[in-house]
């Protein structure tokens, strides 16, 4: 039917009309809804991304699993794993990392290597890598001196903790030695720092783990390996079960204090976050809706002309809400990829890291924002009741 | 005259300013709400970081080395050092006193002990020395602490560790000769008592503990299974007294744990209050920071070391500081939108009335004289539109509050006047630019229509 065909070509020449009449009022139509797109997406990406690195925050708190050897009741010594349990942990779940750290425990007899009062105290040694000790104890304070000048090259490195420094009167930089308690053989350590965590690191000293070995005469074994699994709830017991039926041979212990914690603080924010960027998103469709509606009122005469040559309000109604529609397309489109790119930059102000762009995102917040130019245009519903005539005499 | 303008101004179009009072009002509501609940935030979750218990332990100054390993101290028995529990009421009398949201003493000891079934009252195997090592811990379970200005301090274990369950049963009773078993040690029980007892939870059995060849042993009644996720499940809990009883240390504890409310650690926080200028100091000694609240304590409790839990401490300044920053800047970008809002619906109301601007400048008004007739209305609107936003905000606020933390944040009179200022000044700014042109219209044209 050609009558259509015309209708339709009409139809888009008069949207394109409408959208180039006035440039200026176009740009501040586009600048209402992009700003509102990009308040959307900006929030609904900091939002995402602020419930994933929350979970990663937590592990500031330290390892929420411990791996222990099963208790024996007729063992004297403490009891030990066999250290092959480490290339047993699964070492991601669910997509989440899981840092493991081995410890190695045994007691030995230490003395400041230099010094007066050379006080010996029988102490824990904790045999760890270091660098995965520091990564698990971000919480701590490390009272740190820089590469050893004086000591020896062959010397081993060592890091005290504060009740072991002050007990042997020890400062990060000066050397202990160390003895297994049966036997003569010492070794002495550099202390490069001094740990100070109020827990039970204050009381033991820390070595490499072959030292440790050396130390307690024993090869291959674990006294427990703690276990930082990123994720909060639900899927830490779920990591917790897969665990249990990976190491049937050792006792799997959450950390209650901080998994049940974690849960409920975490519960509060994302409920504080969501309520908060809920609101602020309904604020920012209600002031698109305003700077909106204020333009569809400015049409009342292009209503009443169309209405005067004999459109119908249907068809009328029908133009402005597709121009509505592509203006909120193109504000949408603009804006949400602003949005986006600005929660970037928020994120790192935030956690120090930049947040991901989430793709989700760009979507729902272009429709959205195509919702909210439509309702906005809704008000032009009340020009139904226009009378032509008394648009152009210039009364109502 | 100028009354009469304004007051008939508001008569004519009641409905018209009803609405732009309407859009002002749901505005500032919002922004109240998100700025309440924003302020309010860091108090409500500094409280609900407290279920990750103790931040602060006290250990005696002098105490020897302990020698723990996977929960067992290996150091000769009485060694260390003790302190007074009659110290304790003086917590609450520190500048943040109030701040001290619980506090526990511990006292541990190894102990031989078994379990025996309820109906075996007064008896015990002969072999004392074949009775299985256990660790006693002797704590406060929920215990009201008689203060130095006569009021009652409710305490213990629950406030400091609450992450300590009851799986079956009740805590004990402090002055009671009752304790309560681990779950793993309850688990093991048929193992350690050959057989003869009934499947279950030993709730209402007894727990003998030697007390040497001496005296007869003691007889506690189980009348609770913990679950603590830790050590403790090997472990009998059992009332502060009766622990400093069998370790011969009456009214003495070995630590103490303290839950404590704090500010997040700031980079002056962190500095060494020995560096402080007098004014400084007092600004650190008056602010809740951990440190002080530390230091305080050692004041009080002579004798001791106050170390500060880094793990819940550091972990809690952390993420109260992010969630506050990320909090702020959602409140930040609510204020905006308001503002944008108001603004543009108060520039809309201007533009409306041009013809009304016409005709008082066709009577010789000037522009001033209409653009502070035109600000007084504004600002009345504004008023009248904040104070029922900031009413609306308040519902709203208490609301959300409610939903997520179980309790309403105090309505502030400080959020009061932001929301009022925000409105009066946005209203004005929004006005502002339709009112400069204003300013430059020829009646003529406008009242002729064009």
């Amino acid at each position: 039917m050609p009558g259509q065909a015309t209708n339709r070509a009409m139809f888009w020449r008069i949207i394109r009309r409408l959208l180039g009449a006035n440039r200026g009022r176009l740009f501040i139509i586009l600048l209402a809804l992009g700003a509102g797109a990009a308040v959307t997406a900006a929030l609904l990406n900091l939002q995402v991304d602020a419930q994933h690195r929350l979970t990663t925050e937590f592990r500031a708190f330290g390892p929420n699993i411990i791996v222990a050897p099963k208790r024996m009741d007729t063992e004297t010594s403490p009891p030990t794993l066999d250290s092959s349990i480490i290339e047993r942990i699964p070492k991601r779940f669910e997509a989440q990392p899981v840092d493991v750290v081995p410890f190695l425990y045994g007691l030995a007899k230490a003395a400041p290597q230099s010094g007066k009062n050379a006080a010996a105290a029988t102490v824990v040694i904790a045999g760890t890598s270091f660098g995965d000790l520091q990564r698990m104890g971000s919480s701590w304070r490390f009272e740190r001196v820089g590469a050893p000048t004086s000591a020896l090259f062959s010397e081993t490195e060592c890091m005290l903790g504060a009740s072991v420094a002050a007990s042997l009167h020890v400062q990060a930089g000066d050397s202990v030695a160390l003895h297994h308690e049966a036997n003569v053989d010492r070794t002495s350590c550099f202390v490069s720092a001094v740990i100070s965590s109020g827990g039970s690191e204050d009381n033991q000293l820390f070595v490499d783990l072959q030292e440790a070995e050396s130390l307690t005469a024993t090869h291959g074994r674990l006294s427990l390996v703690q276990v930082s699994f990123h994720g909060t709830g639900e899927s830490v017991n779920r990591y917790i079960a897969a665990l249990g039926s990976a190491l049937p041979d050792a006792e799997i212990r959450p950390v209650r204090q901080f998994t049940e914690g974690e849960a409920k603080i975490y519960k509060r924010i994302s409920g504080v976050l969501t309520a908060t960027v809920a609101i602020v998103l309904v604020l920012s469709g209600l002031c698109v809706m305003a700077a909106m509606t204020n333009v569809a009122m400015e049409r009342k005469m292009d209503v009443g002309l169309m209405k005067a040559i004999g459109g119908s309000m249907r068809r009328v109604l029908r133009l402005f809400l597709a121009e509505a529609a592509l203006l909120g397309l193109a504000g949408g489109m603009i804006g949400a990829a602003a949005g986006i790119f600005l929660s970037v930059g928020l994120g790192k102000a935030v956690f120090g890291v930049a947040a991901r762009p989430r793709l989700i995102v760009y979507p729902v917040a272009v429709a959205l924002t195509i919702m909210v130019a439509i309702l906005s245009a809704y008000p032009l519903r009340r020009l139904a009741s226009i009378r032509p005539a008394s648009v152009f005499r210039g009364e109502a | 005259m100028f009354l009469r303008i304004v007051a008939d101004s508001f008569g004519r179009r009641p409905r018209h300013k009803l609405l732009t009072g309407a859009a002002l009002a749901l505005g500032m509501g919002v922004a109240t709400a998100t700025l309440s609940v924003s302020l309010d935030v860091g108090d409500r979750l500094a409280k609900e970081f407290r279920s990750l218990g103790a931040n602060l332990l006290v250990t005696p100054q002098a105490d020897s080395l302990p020698l723990e390993i996977g929960g067992v101290d290996y150091r000769p028995v009485n060694a260390g050092a003790y302190l007074p529990e009659t110290d304790l009421p003086k917590l609450k009398t520190i500048f943040w006193h109030n701040n001290i949201v619980g506090f526990a003493p511990v006292l541990e000891l190894p102990v031989k002990a078994m379990l025996r079934f309820r109906d075996d009252r007064r008896s015990w195997p002969p072999n004392r020395n074949s009775w299985p090592d256990l660790l006693a811990i002797g704590v406060w379970a929920d215990h009201a602490l008689h203060l130095e200005d006569g009021a009652y301090f409710e305490t213990g274990l629950e406030k400091t560790n609450p992450w300590w369950h009851i799986l079956k049963g009740r805590w004990f009773k402090d002055d009671a000769e009752e304790c309560v078993v681990g779950k793993n040690l309850a688990r093991q029980k048929e193992a350690s008592l050959n057989g003869g007892i009934p499947p279950g939870w030993p709730v209402g059995d007894n727990l003998v503990i030697d007390r040497g060849p001496s005296a007869p042993p003691l007889f506690l009644k189980a009348v609770g299974i913990l679950d603590s996720g830790g050590l403790e499940d090997d472990a009998v809990i059992v009332p502060l007294r009766v622990a400093q009883q069998l370790a011969n240390q009456p009214g003495q504890y070995r630590k103490l744990y303290v839950s404590a409310l704090t500010k997040p650690e700031d980079a002056f926080a962190k500095r060494d209050p020995k560096t402080f200028t007098p004014v400084e100091y007092d600004r650190w000694f008056c602010t809740p920071y951990i440190s002080s609240i530390a230091f305080q304590i050692q004041q009080e409790l002579p004798g001791t070391d106050v170390r500060v839990i880094r793990r819940v401490a550091e972990g809690e300044g952390q993420i109260l500081r992010r969630v506050q920053t990320l909090l702020w800047l959602v409140t930040g970008a609510a204020l905006l939108a308001a503002a944008l809002a108001v603004g543009a619906s108060s520039a809309a109301s201007v533009i409306e009335r041009r013809t009304e601007i016409g005709l008082m400048k066709a009577l010789g008004a000037g522009s001033g004289t209409v653009g502070f007739l035109l600000a007084a209305e504004q600002l009345l609107l504004a008023f009248v539109g904040g104070g029922a936003g900031y009413a609306i905000g308040i519902i709203l606020a208490r609301l959300l509050g409610e939903r997520i933390f179980g309790a309403a944040p105090e309505p502030s009179l400080m959020v009061f006047f932001v929301i009022i200022a925000l409105a009066g000044g946005v209203t004005i700014l929004g006005s502002a630019l339709p009112l400069r042109r204003a300013s430059r219209y020829e009646p003529a044209p406008i009242l002729r229509g064009e």
